[in-house]
């Protein structure tokens, strides 16, 4: 019996080492980076990226900040980023009533169109999106930046009326026979009840809005419009080599998305889990 | 989860009805209805205006504009089919699409084996399971450009990480994104670091979706634990699997971020994905009708993979599990 529990208590530890092996491989680049934006170019090159800084030295972080307006970079892209949730969530959200809750007249022949167009590929519209841009003399505007995303987005609109679909029909039926407007039932009725489904559909748009790189790039060219994609691109190539300020850049711009990952994390994993996250 | 898997969206959302079914059953009077196409018109104006300007039109743009030379400037000029063999006889298109093929041929099938593997660890009633999942999951919020700028380093053949680990057991490193057969695995390995633990989550859902009698049933009949993940866990997994690939497999005949931070096509023209040609074609070249050629071809074969992969799934899909 000693040498049976023995090794289920040896396969126990190979299962959780092998577990530790893989996260360590998930977080070290975060680790790496995190040491080496404290060091100087001398010790990014020549200690080992494993051992932390001797002492914590912010000068990385006020040298790009400075040097390279980030954080009017980082402005552009928290501006973008809110304007284009508020906005795809919303029109989304009355859309997906719309689908889910309401009769009118083609209603499913639309709703089929809508699903047909989550089958292209982004790359397949981008050329064509730019010269309608550059038609309605939006290019080098914040608008050409989020417009194409903000008017809500089939998948959104999608995920967010499989969710509306599971309301009982009977608490909107009171609703209107008490006299409602659907406009009023969807704020006051809805809403209220679908708050996991619209955090979840917040936390798509934001992260692609942040993330979002050859849109911006190729929409904008003045540097008071650029995000903060563009600006850590632009200093991989400014700053070659210079691994201590590259590196800073890169983690002022994940540490947000980290943030919002800390406080949203049961909902992210959840919902992953739920719906898929179109990329 | 549903029987119907007939579309990609559809596969993991167990939470309602798939598809344009009617849910109420009680048809309201006629004059609340009029009132509701008032609202409903209202309610779909902007997603509407949006749908069609945004994603119907530029459809039917990239068609059209295949057919013409045209650099912006001066009116475009319509060539046929002179875009799409110019491509193939003088711009190597040839080489951009096997390159890319290459890559996701490097990057979904190690990706999606690892998501399983994990999925296939976590599914268990053990201490720490949603610690490491989230943990897991972490890299997949990470941005592409960001992360790419932290590659660079970790994989610089000098000053790096890895090729400072690699001297720890006697290997000298090669220069990694400097050398035509490096650069692309690395530029994959990003990828795979990225959204593992994203598809992994896909797979843990697949795996709890699955009866627990099924496999008590089965191993009182004498079935193997291996027999049992052949004949019950992978069976059952094929919508899970499905939607993993098809959705990986779009992605990834668009990356771009990457490549473009990472080698920007380099070095010479090892890593020049389709998507950062048709970039460099369109915004660098002004050559609008060879982009969208190139945006035409490769939108045909992304086509073809995901038809593929249904009918593949389809064939093998049980229905019966209800």
């Amino acid at each position: 019996m000693g040498l049976l529990r023995w090794s289920r208590y040896g396969r126990l530890t190979v299962f959780y080492l092998v577990l530790i092996a893989v996260a360590a491989v998930f977080i070290a680049p975060y680790i790496f980076a995190i040491f080496a934006s404290f060091k100087p170019l001398s010790g990014v090159v020549h200690d080992k990226a494993w051992q932390p800084p001797s002492h914590f030295d912010t000068s990385n972080f006020t040298t790009v900040l400075r040097s390279q307006h980030f954080l009017k970079y980082l402005g552009n892209t928290a501006m973008i980023a809110v304007i284009l949730t508020i906005g795809q969530v919303v029109f989304s959200m009355m859309g997906a009533y719309a689908f889910a809750r309401m009769r009118f007249p083609g209603r499913d022949a639309l709703f089929w169109v809508y699903l047909a167009t989550l089958m292209v590929p982004n790359v397949v519209t981008l050329v064509p999106l730019y010269i309608i841009m550059n038609k309605m003399h939006l290019l080098n505007t914040y608008w050409a930046i989020f417009l194409p995303y903000v008017l809500g987005t089939p998948y959104a609109i999608f995920l967010i009326r499989q969710y509306f679909m599971t309301i009982p029909e009977e608490i909107i039926e009171a609703a209107r026979l008490d006299g409602c407007g659907e406009q009023r039932i969807l704020w006051r009725v809805v809403v209220p009840l679908s708050k996991p489904i619209l955090m979840t559909a917040s936390v798509i748009a934001f992260t692609f809005a942040w993330n979002n790189f050859l849109w911006p790039l190729i929409v904008t060219d003045s540097t008071s419009l650029r995000v903060a994609t563009v600006g850590i691109s632009n200093l991989n190539s400014n700053f070659t080599a210079q691994w201590n300020l590259v590196v800073a850049g890169s983690l002022i711009a994940l540490v947000p998305m980290i943030i919002v990952f800390a406080i949203f994390q049961k909902q992210i994993v959840n919902s992953i889990q739920l719906t898929g996250v179109n990329r | 989860m549903p029987a119907d898997f007939g579309h990609v969206v559809t596969a993991v959302a167990p939470t309602a009805a798939v598809g344009p079914t009617s849910a109420t059953s009680t048809a309201p009077p006629a004059h609340s209805r009029r009132k509701q196409v008032g609202a409903a018109a209202f309610f779909l104006f902007p997603s509407l205006v949006g749908v069609l300007l945004f994603l119907v039109l530029p459809v039917i743009l990239v068609i059209l504009l295949s057919f013409v030379r045209w650099d912006l400037l001066s009116p475009p000029k319509f060539v046929g089919f002179a875009n799409f063999t110019d491509l193939f006889q003088y711009d190597q298109i040839g080489h951009s699409l096997l390159i890319t093929l290459y890559y996701v041929v490097l990057n979904i099938p190690i990706q999606t084996v690892i998501a399983l593997g994990l999925a296939l660890m976590l599914n268990r009633k053990l201490p720490a399971m949603g610690f490491f999942r989230v943990l897991y999951v972490l890299p997949f919020l990470a941005t592409p450009v960001a992360m790419a700028v932290v590659w660079n380093w970790v994989f610089d053949p000098k000053v790096g990480v890895i090729n400072s680990l690699l001297s720890l057991v006697g290997i000298h490193g090669p220069a990694w994104l400097g050398s035509s057969t490096w650069a692309m695995p690395v530029v994959a390995f990003a990828n795979i670091w990225q959204y593992t633990g994203y598809n992994m989550l896909f797979f843990l859902a697949g795996l709890q979706a699955i009866p627990r009698q099924l496999y008590e049933v089965s191993g009182m009949d004498g079935a193997t634990k291996f027999q049992q993940f052949y004949r019950i866990t992978l069976p059952l997994l094929n919508p899970t699997f499905l939607f993993v690939l098809v959705t990986g497999v779009i992605g990834s005949f668009q990356v771009f971020d990457t490549v473009y931070v990472l080698t920007n096509g380099g070095p010479g023209n090892a890593t020049e994905v389709m998507n950062l040609k048709i970039y460099q074609s369109a915004f660098v070249g002004f050559h609008i009708g060879e982009a969208c050629a190139m945006s035409v071809i490769l939108f045909l074969i992304i086509l073809l993979f995901t038809m593929t992969q249904f009918s593949y799934f389809r064939r093998r899909t049980t229905y019966e599990m209800n």
